[in-house]
């Protein structure tokens, strides 16, 4: 243990010598104010850009959810909205639409994804940019256009994927027209969009695993799987939870699909959240209870995210 | 901690979206507020969709022979995307919104009532004088308290059967002789056995809001709808019931083809011949014509069998109308150009030539136009046909601001019907029971 004098002594000659340094500089460019503040003034546009289209329309939404409209003018009606919310049938049919392609799909999607990640990692594989470019590239793909495209290939009559089922003798699925597989469609649409998106990330911190993790654990004896288990695995966790996280909040607010592909139907098996805020915004105009139904999503994705946060984030 | 704030700021930011387009509309949009600019000059934009779209911009010409200062453009924003895009512009208090928009009954009220000064009163701007000069219940629907005009309207579409006269004959059956729907279902099961052809087609899944077309035909043909004039729901009421009960015997018979997917299931099914009957209205005979041009002759048009015996075969089952954005800076421009194209028959002579839309118009129909023989209906005089559906007495339907919701509880309920079999009574009930506490109106029973 040292002395509180040798070891203090020369941090003191340090901090003296900093705040020198940074003084002489100080005084012989512009005043202290000015360099504390430039950072700020950087940062300005960004934050006001921030609170104009961010933080007004979330507190603005809030306003709007407690108002009704009638007759054309918004008539304070308190938290009425949210209890409405209780007891609508359709709301909790679109949660549980919600909490099923979370819970099959998200899962489904990130093993995809790290199982890519791996491969993709490898050393063994040529031409590895093609592959990533190419699990990449549905990332990119306009919404809209990758959900008519999707309604084509899967549609009963003329749909390819009927098609190519047909020639191995099966008879065609009604893969958008019948509740449940809907919503199988719904989930094929999703894993073929993020996959690739998620893999990427894990990707990137799969390359930032050390090399002599792996030496370590091949002298120890451990084989591929171990490998993956004890060092791959662990590697990732990081990534896993931000890939988590930004595809639960991701799937929470699922819109697109839905809407392009059946159209929350049909009789309301694949009717998400999103769907539901837009049918009651745009569709019958009740702007207040759309605005509820969003503020009900918003705490749900807060209480899902700080969940996971505690499981997964903790141990890192 | 700071991971907590940020998870539920994300959250947060699902709300932005929304907000963005929401408001009442009311300040802004106030309508009467400002000039209405000049009855002949300015520079005004129209909405409309596909055909009527093509249709308007065709009289252009001739209206810039009576108006030289204005300039009009017109757009074919889509329909239903024209829908979406009018809602926002009337939320963000008529901004970016066209001159004149092209509106369906379906859409007006919602607008009307959500959105006051929305759409501009074209009352003061002489709409009053034309009180008289369109099909019966149409003033009613533009101008529900007989003062205020929403708009003026256009097409006056009435419920029709088009039907492949082949396909009948081949099957041995008269289809002009069939008097209700019980006898046409007969008749397409011997349509079905003889010739493969379904007797018509419905979008099962509801994959568009009109898959509950047919089932508000029905409806309609017996005088009723979701809703009675005082607004309280009649979603289940015995009329209603009887109508899903049809639907869900054809259903059961094996007599109804798949529509999944909407309009171009719709064409393609037209195309392939898949079923043998097309209940459209007026204007869909445009369409038969245009997509299938190689089948003239074949096809032949009537108004639907009733549905009870001796009951109703007329119904005006859906009507559109041109209206005036209440922030536009032309008004008075923008209703030269409705006036010229709604009120004067010429306009819509030559829209019924080209598209085949129906007007409201009542002395349209004094142009030979409608009573010629169409050499793709057979001869028949086709025109003559709707013309006949409109003179007859047809009571008005009150669509209401809640249409929209009446119309998805609608297509579940005839979904569940047609998919899992479900009884009609009992989806009804539950559906009226659900829009009652959605809407906060009355069930009427």
């Amino acid at each position: 243990m040292t002395s509180p004098s040798t070891a203090s002594a020369p941090s003191a000659t340090r901090a003296g010598r900093g705040v020198r340094a940074v003084a002489a500089r100080g005084t012989a460019r512009r005043p202290r104010a000015g360099r504390r503040a430039a950072p700020y003034l950087f940062v300005l546009p960004a934050l006001l850009l921030f609170a104009a289209f961010k933080l007004y329309p979330i507190g603005r939404s809030f306003v709007i959810s407690l108002h009704k409209t009638v007759g054309g003018s918004d008539r304070f009606v308190g938290a009425d909205n949210y209890a409405r919310l209780l007891h609508d049938p359709l709301f909790w049919t679109a949660l549980k639409n919600t909490a099923v392609i979370l819970a099959v799909q998200v899962p489904v999607m990130l093993a995809l994804a790290t199982g890519l990640a791996v491969a993709l990692d490898s050393t063994a594989l040529r031409a590895r940019a093609v592959f990533r470019l190419g699990f990449f590239l549905p990332m990119v793909t306009g919404l809209v256009a990758y959900g008519i495209v999707f309604s084509v290939l899967l549609n009963k009559d003329y749909g390819l994927v009927n098609w190519l089922t047909g020639l191995v003798g099966l008879d065609p699925s009604p893969w958008l027209t019948d509740p449940l597989w809907a919503k199988v469609s719904l989930g094929l649409a999703l894993t073929w969009h993020y996959t690739g998106y998620n893999a990427v990330i894990l990707l990137a911190r799969l390359q930032s695993v050390p090399a002599e993790l792996y030496d370590a654990a091949a002298v120890d004896g451990a084989g591929p799987w171990h490998a993956f288990r004890h060092v791959t695995l662990p590697g990732l966790r990081p990534a896993l939870l931000l890939t988590t996280v930004l595809s639960t909040i991701g799937t929470l607010q699922i819109f697109d699909e839905p809407y392009v592909l059946t159209g929350g139907g049909p009789d309301n098996a694949t009717l998400t959240i999103g769907v539901y805020v837009y049918q009651n915004a745009f569709k019958y105009f009740d702007f207040g209870y759309a605005s509820a139904i969003a503020y009900a999503l918003a705490v749900l994705i807060g209480i899902l995210g700080v969940i996971q946060f505690r499981f997964l984030g903790e141990k890192s | 901690m700071l991971r907590t704030v940020g998870a539920i700021a994300a959250g947060a930011g699902s709300l932005g979206a929304l907000t963005a387009c929401s408001g009442t509309g009311g300040e802004a949009a106030g309508g009467q507020a400002g000039a209405a600019g000049e009855k002949d000059k300015g520079r005004i934009t129209v909405w409309s969709w596909q055909g009527p779209a093509a249709e308007m911009k065709a009289l252009v010409p001739e209206f810039n022979k009576k108006y030289p200062g204005i300039e009009v453009t017109v757009e074919d924003i889509g329909n239903p995307a024209i829908w979406d895009k009018i809602t926002t512009g009337l939320a963000a208090g008529g901004q970016g919104l066209a001159d004149v928009l092209h509106i369906g009954v379906d859409y007006l009220p919602g607008y009307v009532e959500k959105f006051p000064g929305g759409l501009a009163d074209l009352a003061p701007l002489g709409a009053d004088t034309y009180r008289d000069a369109f099909a019966q219940g149409m003033w009613q629907t533009v101008s529900p308290d007989g003062k205020r005009v929403n708009a003026l309207p256009w097409e006056a579409n009435s419920a029709g059967f088009y039907y492949r006269a082949d396909l009948f004959e081949k099957a041995g059956v008269d289809a002009g002789a069939l008097q209700t729907w019980e006898e046409t279902i007969e008749a397409g099961k011997e349509i079905k056995a003889k010739t493969g052809a379904h007797l018509l087609g419905i979008d099962k899944p509801a994959s568009q809001a009109d898959a509950a077309n047919f089932f508000q035909m029905l409806l309609q043909l017996q005088g009723a709808f979701y809703f009675d004039l005082g607004g309280n729901i009649t979603l289940d009421s015995p009329e209603s019931v009887k109508a899903m009960t049809l639907i869900k015997t054809m259903n059961d018979a094996g007599l109804v083809s798949d529509l999944a997917g909407g309009w171009n299931a719709l064409m393609s099914s037209l195309k392939q011949g898949t079923a043998a009957v097309l209940p459209m209205p007026t204007w869909f005979g445009g369409i038969i014509e245009e997509q299938v041009p190689q089948e003239a002759g074949k096809w032949k048009v009537r108004l639907p069998p009733a549905v009870r015996r001796g009951g109703s075969t007329a119904a005006t089952v859906n009507s559109t109308h041109l209206a005036v954005a209440g922030g536009s800076k032309h008004r008075a421009a923008a209703w030269s150009f409705i006036e010229f194209v709604l009120t004067r028959p010429a306009s819509q002579v030559r829209i019924y030539r080209g598209k085949g839309i129906a007007p409201a118009l009542m002395r349209a129909y004094e142009d030979a136009v409608f009573h010629e023989p169409s050499a793709f209906f057979g001869g028949q005089k086709k025109g003559e046909v709707f013309l006949e559906a409109l003179k007859a007495p047809s009571p008005a339907f009150n669509y209401t601001a809640d249409y929209a919701r009446a119309l998805k509880l609608v297509t579940d309920a005839q979904s569940k019907v047609l998919l899992s079999g479900a009884d009609p009574a009992k989806v009804l009930k539950e559906a009226a029971d659900q829009l009652g506490r959605q809407t906060g109106r009355k069930v009427s029973r």
